[in-house]
This record gives C-alpha cells, sequence and structure tokens, in this order.
C-alpha cells in the first residue's frame, strides 16, 4: 500500500492542544504530558455499552468529529487519516483539547473540553498538523525540544489557532503582525504544558525555530486564514501534477 | 507517476485561477489578514502579469509570456522554499502509521 504525507486539507480553526511524544514510566508519563491524558494508560481499547455509547460526551465527540471530517472544507486525503483509527475521544484532564500521540499515530480529542463544533474544527486541524508533521518528517518527539516547537509553532500558525477573532475572544487585541506573537506565544504555552523545561529556555527553544516553521507552510502553501485561503490551497493541490510538470 | 509520452507544454496553472487569485489578492480581507501577519500590504502584481502572460500564451504562443510565466512560478515555488528545515523529511510514512492499534505496543503502563 503506497501512502503519502502530502494533503492534510482543513478549515482555518485552532485549539489549545498538545503534543505528547514516546514515555514509559510514570515520571516520564509526567515528563511528557501523559498525565494530561489518563486514559491512554488503561485499557484503551475497551468497548462502551449502548448507554455510554449514545448519551455521553463521547457519543456527542464521534458526532461532531464526523461533522469536522464531512462537512468542513476539510479533505482528508493522501495523509490517509482514518477516522477509526487515527481519531479517539476521550476524557482528559485540565483544559486541554487534544493531543497527538506519536506513539500509536492517534489523535486524541478531549470529549470533556470540547463542547462546540467550531472548538472540534479547531482541534482537529490543529493535531492533523502534528500528524502531518509526523508522517512526513522524522519527528524526535520525545528528545528534540527543537522539532517539538517547530510542530507547535506550525500548528499555531496554519491551523488559524491565531485568527484575529480568535484572539478577540481571548481578550488579546493586536493588530500590526499580532499573528506571528500569538503563535509565539502559543507555542510557548504548548511546549511548557508538557515539558519540564524553564520559561527561558523554551523561549530560548522557539526563538531559534521561529523563523524557518512560520515560513514552513506544508502542505497549504500558504497561511490559510479563510475559507477562500483553505479552497485555493486545494484547488492548488489538486491540480498539482499539471503545475510540476510545467514549471 | 510514468510519462510514457511528453505533453505539449501548458500553463501550470488555469489562466482564470490566475485572475481569481489575483482578486483574492486584493480583496480587503486579504489586505487585512497579510498586515495581520506582516504588517504590511500584500504585493498582488506578479499574480495579474501571469494572469497576462497566460492569456497570451493561450492567444498567441508567444514563449517570452511562457518563459515569463515559468520564472514566476519558480520564484513563488522558491520562495515556499527559503528557510532550512528543522527536521529531516521521511521518505515514506512511518512503519506504524496504518498498523491496527492493538499490534502495536507491547508496553504494559
Amino acid at each position: 500500500m503506497s501512502t503519502t504525507c502530502n494533503g492534510v486539507w482543513t478549515d482555518v480553526s485552532g485549539a489549545e492542544a498538545l503534543i505528547l511524544s514516546e514515555g514509559f514510566s510514570t515520571k516520564q508519563e509526567e515528563d511528557y504530558g501523559y498525565d494530561l491524558f489518563p486514559e491512554r494508560n488503561k485499557s484503551k481499547y475497551k468497548k462502551g455499552s449502548i448507554t455510554e455509547s449514545l448519551f455521553t460526551f463521547n457519543h456527542k465527540c464521534q458526532v461532531m468529529l464526523q461533522y469536522a471530517i464531512d462537512t468542513s472544507k476539510s479533505r482528508i486525503s493522501a495523509i490517509q487519516v482514518f477516522k477509526d483509527r487515527h481519531f479517539a475521544c476521550e476524557d482528559c484532564d485540565g483544559t486541554v483539547s487534544g493531543g497527538f500521540d506519536a506513539a500509536s499515530s492517534q489523535i486524541v480529542l478531549c470529549q470533556n473540553n470540547i463542547h462546540q463544533q467550531s472548538h472540534m474544527n479547531r482541534v482537529v486541524t490543529h493535531e492533523l498538523i502534528h500528524a502531518f508533521d509526523h508522517c512526513r518528517a522524522h519527528v524526535d518527539w520525545f528528545k528534540n525540544y527543537r522539532h517539538l516547537a517547530c510542530s507547535e509553532i506550525r500548528a499555531a500558525n496554519l491551523s488559524g489557532d491565531c485568527s484575529f477573532s480568535n484572539e478577540l475572544s481571548r481578550f488579546h487585541f493586536g493588530l500590526k503582525k499580532h499573528h506571528q506573537e500569538c503563535v509565539r506565544g502559543r507555542a510557548l504555552r504548548s511546549i511548557l504544558a508538557v515539558r519540564k523545561i524553564s520559561r527561558e529556555e523554551a523561549e530560548k527553544i522557539v526563538d531559534e525555530v521561529f523563523d524557518s516553521c512560520f515560513n514552513d507552510h506544508a502542505p497549504f502553501g500558504r497561511i490559510p486564514h479563510s475559507k477562500k485561503d483553505a479552497k485555493f490551497a486545494y484547488r492548488h493541490y489538486e491540480s498539482r501534477d499539471r503545475y510540476n510538470a510545467n514549471i | 507517476m510514468e510519462q510514457s509520452r511528453i505533453l505539449p507544454w501548458r500553463p501550470p496553472r488555469v489562466c482564470e485561477d490566475y485572475w481569481s487569485e489575483f482578486r483574492h489578492c486584493k480583496s480587503l480581507l486579504n489586505k487585512f489578514h497579510h498586515y495581520y501577519t506582516y504588517g504590511e500590504s500584500p504585493s498582488c502584481q506578479q499574480w495579474s502579469q501571469d494572469y497576462k502572460n497566460c492569456k497570451q500564451w493561450e492567444s498567441h504562443k508567444d514563449l517570452k509570456a511562457k518563459e515569463d510565466l515559468q520564472q514566476s512560478e519558480r520564484t513563488r515555488v522558491a520562495e515556499q522554499q527559503q528557510f532550512t528545515p528543522v527536521w529531516k523529511l521521511r521518505k515514506e510514512p512511518p512503519k506504524d502509521w496504518h498498523l491496527p492499534l492493538n499490534q502495536e505496543k507491547s508496553q504494559e503502563f
């Protein structure tokens, strides 16, 4: 079976989300953010009762996820992400909205913290960018903080997490180049939430990789601020064969 | 993808795509987003020029127009690659990407 990683398409959206990595001891679970996702550890593949499946946050999460995949301008195409294999709705601690579990190549959606469709869209987008990075590059989520920072910068940049309206809703008022400030800030927060390093160290790492990662717009070729950006980016992706053959 | 024969050259994009990109670039919303991201107005002229060259090729098979168009697109691609990647790209997806979940981790927490 041939698979590629080019072509993760989603609407503009964003979320607070974390990136997990491989970690096995309890201390390492805390060190790498797994303690925020308690269901990742225990009997994670058990099936629930009918009641659980119909009347719980889990059901609502599944429904919203399906909607996010089907109805937005999302195209989960050549990355070959399958809903049942690569997505999981679980309860999480704190206010985290989702995460990417590199150990199982799975996107975790926090069913107890995502209650609106627009929020679901944002989290899915954000995590798909992590999944895309994991798929197309040798990302060392576990040991290389630069890699972690880079993926967080890209996810905050490209998912719409830092859109003007989302920032306004957080009472962050800024206009000129504020997008970059937001991306920096959210990447920093994401790193600090899952890794035990100092703020200064995290800031230094984000600064080191910012220029490179902020300008890496794969697979979109642009920062999709609006539905039209997303539409044009997808249009370009669909005609990539013609483009590459005639350039 | 194998190409067993050389197809005649045609513009990398449909001509109307250049025009719609130009109009989108000039739109108020895009200007706003660009200012919000980069602190300046976007430069849209190249899309318009590309559209003219595209139409010029279509109607007159103008070689200069073809070359200018190709050069413009190559510049666009180069601009998207103007950074040193932080990581090494894979040649194919991770081997466990599609493995069923229960087979992956032998670890017990």
